[in-house]
């Protein structure tokens, strides 16, 4: 039997003093907003990895069977929940400025889903989906709230199965109203995390309220 | 007519929280095409529906080629539009919401003119959930002047009338030029004042378009006479409709425009239609004889076109589609050239279908990298009596070759395509398929090596036989669903190894795709009988109700049986007689007697001509880049 010959990579990575592959991390910040707040984190993150490939940035790509994109994201935001801060890591072969790199992104991107900023960052710094545990989120009514409380506990069905979570446990602080707008901040733990968007539902049921957006606008490590 | 000026959205926004999905209905996907204000504003407006969910539609290349090829045109525009998922209709009719272009977000009926295509049989309900979501008569006699005209087109065109009597207009063939002259003559027609009846004139006169209102259908007596089922009662109507062809593809860029969904589709990929046409001859397919001639692209064009694409999406898988890929004459040049150039990018090239042969598999590993998935052929049939009989010009000497020659090269897991109820099937071919695919089990097994012996697998999937309108097997009969159930067990009960697993598709949706398939115009009202018992999305498992078509074939008067499973005569004039896909219907006799004596015909793109009838009357050839040889 022929023995078929690998193909050969187009692209050879530079190596470090100690031998390792030199690359280059770079962080993004996007907004997603608008309709688009209505995709889910697997159609964003899909959706960024083509914007990256549109970019024709170096990016890198992982070993074995089924190479793919070295790109990662931060936390997840739920189906319908927007943000104005969200991030992404790529690392790249070739060192690209930050600048050149979201003008190529910004340019192979559509307006809803727009990053705005791009920093060097260590490589060894904290993963994107780590690295900023607490989220500022802003819930805005469709008429002015005084106040609601927050229930004591919450059950949330994920995979057929219920929990129940207790919101003190995730809330950083109490939640702040003013005018039609409830700011929210939200911990997520390494056991899990209580999303939003249900903890809003909880605060309002039987209120005589209707959510008109929920937006991430701030991340804190 | 006004363009569209209402914005849905607003109200689609406050039912989005109830969808499934919400994804299919969003828009603003990479790529997309909207109107600006500079746009004219009496353009004539287009939309562009796929009678099925946006994850179905969206990877259609009929939607894309159409939406481009109105949208290259001054003074037209085109937009997309989906069937929403069953339960969110089901939301938007309560909520009084119609059904929406996706880029405008305008109701259907604001539009000049709609276009429905039609991808198969089992989206003949599905054509009139789209009328009644968009507000509009499901019958085209009802409609009001003001109304979109509704046009048709697509593969299950080429037996237009079950569905006649929805559409103002059909499409028969490639729709390339055609569409945008239909779209033109409808802004004219609407510019001028004219009527729906004139305007429905202006479109009869346009070559390749069949406007059903048009004809009369003859009793058997008269039709006889007449040679065909209708005959027109219009000025501007022909008594025969000869599809259309685009004579421009081979030479026509292969990159065409297209939008990066955010969703998960099911080809979610760049697709780069390579060639068009295969006529490789087999009997049972319609495809292959309605998209005669085979016309290429050259390889410069589809290597550019494929690089351009996926630099401009960010895909990173491409596909080179066509029926028949491995056939086209230069694909070892493009499949090593598209390598060199996507290496170490991280991305995928695929071709859809293998041929049954050594250089098959060799173009399958060109294309493989390290990641051996599965690998698929199509025998089609067990025994090599019946492969003459359809035609398939593979011998089991081809067979064994080209899996043995994937299982040397690493491929663990093959799958093989088999048709049950052929004409003159018996059960020594159904035993003929178990006897095959043990042998193929072995063989594999035999050159694989032994500590990975564990791991190979052969799948086999079965389909029943639907006999096609335009094919030499459309005289006959399907066998009855309880037949096709007692075939699968004697198949089942044949193989004795647990690696190898059989499949089938269901036979009473094959049942309804035979009657749909070979129905006439009585059809119509079992389609609307069955609509209106609840019958959608008849292609989806869960959504599938056999009950509600038999309950409106009997209503109507139907006898569905007879339609799916009579044979008949070749001198019986045939219900959609009056639309030709250019193949001559003495052409067709002649290979279904052939067939019946078991005697194969060769490919002409390989070789010389066939006699088919279509090259001479269009004036055209088979344009490969180069000689095939295989």
């Amino acid at each position: 039997m022929a023995k078929r010959t690998m193909p050969v990579p187009a692209v050879r990575y530079e190596r470090d003093a100690n031998g390792g592959e030199l690359l280059y991390r770079l962080r993004f910040r996007y907004c997603e907003k608008g309709r688009l707040a209505m995709l889910s984190h697997l159609e964003v993150a899909h959706y960024l990895e083509r914007v990256v490939r549109r970019a024709e940035l170096p990016f890198a790509i992982t070993n074995g069977f089924s190479p793919h994109m070295r790109i990662s994201f931060g936390g997840a935001l739920p189906v319908g929940v927007g943000g104005t801060c969200e991030i992404f890591d790529l690392l790249l072969y070739r060192d690209v400025s930050p600048e050149e790199a979201l003008g190529a992104v910004r340019a192979a991107s559509v307006p809803d889903l727009l990053p705005y900023a791009c920093e060097r960052i260590d490589r060894r710094a904290k993963a994107a989906s780590v690295a900023y545990p607490k989220s500022t989120y802003e819930v805005v009514f469709d008429r002015p709230v005084a106040s609601l409380a927050v229930p004591e506990a919450v059950e949330v069905v994920r995979k057929k199965k219920t929990r129940v979570l207790a919101p003190a446990d995730f809330l950083v602080e109490p939640p702040a109203f003013a005018g039609d707008t409830m700011t929210l901040k939200l911990v997520s733990k390494d056991t899990g995390s209580l999303r939003p968007d249900v903890l809003v539902r909880a605060m309002t049921a039987g209120a005589d309220v209707r959510v008109a957006s929920i937006t991430r606008t701030a991340l804190a490590e | 007519m006004p363009q569209p000026t209402t914005d849905l959205w607003p109200r689609l926004r406050d039912l989005l929280p109830l969808a499934e999905r919400p994804v299919r209905y969003l828009n603003h996907e990479f790529g997309s095409v909207y109107r600006t204000p500079e746009d004219d504003p009496a353009d004539t407006s287009f939309v562009m529906v796929y009678p099925d969910t946006y994850e179905l539609g969206q990877a259609n290349q009929a939607i894309r080629i159409l939406v481009n090829c109105v949208n290259a045109q001054p003074g037209m525009y085109a937009e997309r539009a989906y069937l929403p998922a069953a339960e969110f209709a089901d939301q938007m009719r309560e909520a009084g919401l119609p059904l929406f272009s996706l880029e405008s977000c305008a109701p259907l009926r604001e539009f000049d003119a709609i276009g429905i295509t039609l991808p198969h049989e089992l989206a003949a309900t599905n054509v009139l959930e789209v009328l009644d979501l968009a507000g509009l008569a499901l019958r085209a006699e009802d409609r009001a002047e003001a109304d979109p005209i509704v046009l048709g087109g697509g593969p299950c065109a080429f037996n237009p009338e079950p569905y006649s009597a929805f559409f103002d207009a059909i499409c028969i063939g490639e729709g390339e030029e055609a569409m945008p002259e239909m779209v033109a003559c409808i802004g004219a027609g609407r510019a001028a004042g004219k009527t729906r009846q004139e305007i429905l004139e202006d479109l009869a006169d346009i070559p390749g378009t069949y406007v059903p209102g048009f004809y009369r259908v003859l009793p058997d007596e008269e039709a006889a006479a007449w040679g065909y089922r209708v005959k027109p009662v219009n000025g501007h109507a022909l008594p025969e409709i000869q599809k259309r062809v685009f004579e421009g593809f081979a030479q026509s860029p292969a990159w065409e425009p297209c939008i990066v969904p955010f969703a998960d589709l099911v080809h979610d990929r760049l697709s780069v239609e390579i060639l068009r046409g295969c006529t490789r001859g087999c009997r049972f397919c319609q495809a292959g004889m309605m998209y005669r001639p085979v016309r290429e692209r050259s390889a410069d064009n589809i290597v550019e076109g494929a690089l351009e694409g996926l630099k401009q999406t960010g895909y990173d898988e491409v596909s080179l589609t066509s029926l028949s890929t491995t056939d086209h004459s230069q694909i070892k040049e493009i499949l090593e050239r598209m390598n060199a150039a996507v290496a170490g990018k991280g991305i995928q090239i695929s071709i859809p279908s293998q041929r049954l042969d050594s250089f098959g598999v060799d173009m399958a590993a060109l294309v493989a990298g390290e990641k051996r998935g599965g690998l698929t052929f199509a025998p089609e049939a067990g025994t090599q009596r019946l492969r003459d009989v359809i035609n398939k010009n593979v011998t089991e000497e081809d067979v064994f070759s080209s899996i043995t020659a994937a299982f040397r090269e690493g491929w663990r897991r093959c799958k093989l395509y088999f048709m049950i109820g052929l004409p003159t099937e018996t059960d020594d071919d159904i035993r003929g398929i178990a006897s095959l695919v043990t042998r193929v089990y072995e063989a594999a097994r035999e050159v694989t090596p032994p500590d990975q012996r564990g791991r190979v697998r052969v799948s086999v999937s079965l389909s029943l036989f639907v006999p096609k309108a335009g094919t030499p097997f459309q005289w006959d009969g399907q066998i009855a669903p309880e037949e096709a159930l007692r075939r699968v067990n004697l198949l089942r009960h044949s193989i004795k190894f647990r690696a190898i697993d059989v499949n089938w598709h269901d036979p009473a949706t094959s049942f309804v795709e035979a009657v749909m398939s070979r129905g006439g115009r009585e059809c119509c009202d079992v389609i609307e009988g069955a609509f209106k018992r609840g019958a959608r999305m008849d292609a989806w498992t869960e959504h599938f109700r056999p009950e509600a078509w038999r309950a409106a074939a009997e209503e109507a008067g139907v006898d569905a049986e007879a339609l799916a499973q009579r044979t008949f005569d070749l001198a019986e004039v045939l219900p959609w007689q009056h639309i030709s896909s250019g193949v001559h219907l003495s052409y067709l006799r002649l290979e279904h007697k052939r067939a019946f004596k078991e005697q194969t015909t060769p490919d002409c793109s390989f070789g010389t001509c066939t006699g088919c009838g279509l090259c001479p009357d269009y004036g055209i050839d088979v344009e490969t880049q180069e000689v095939r040889v295989g």
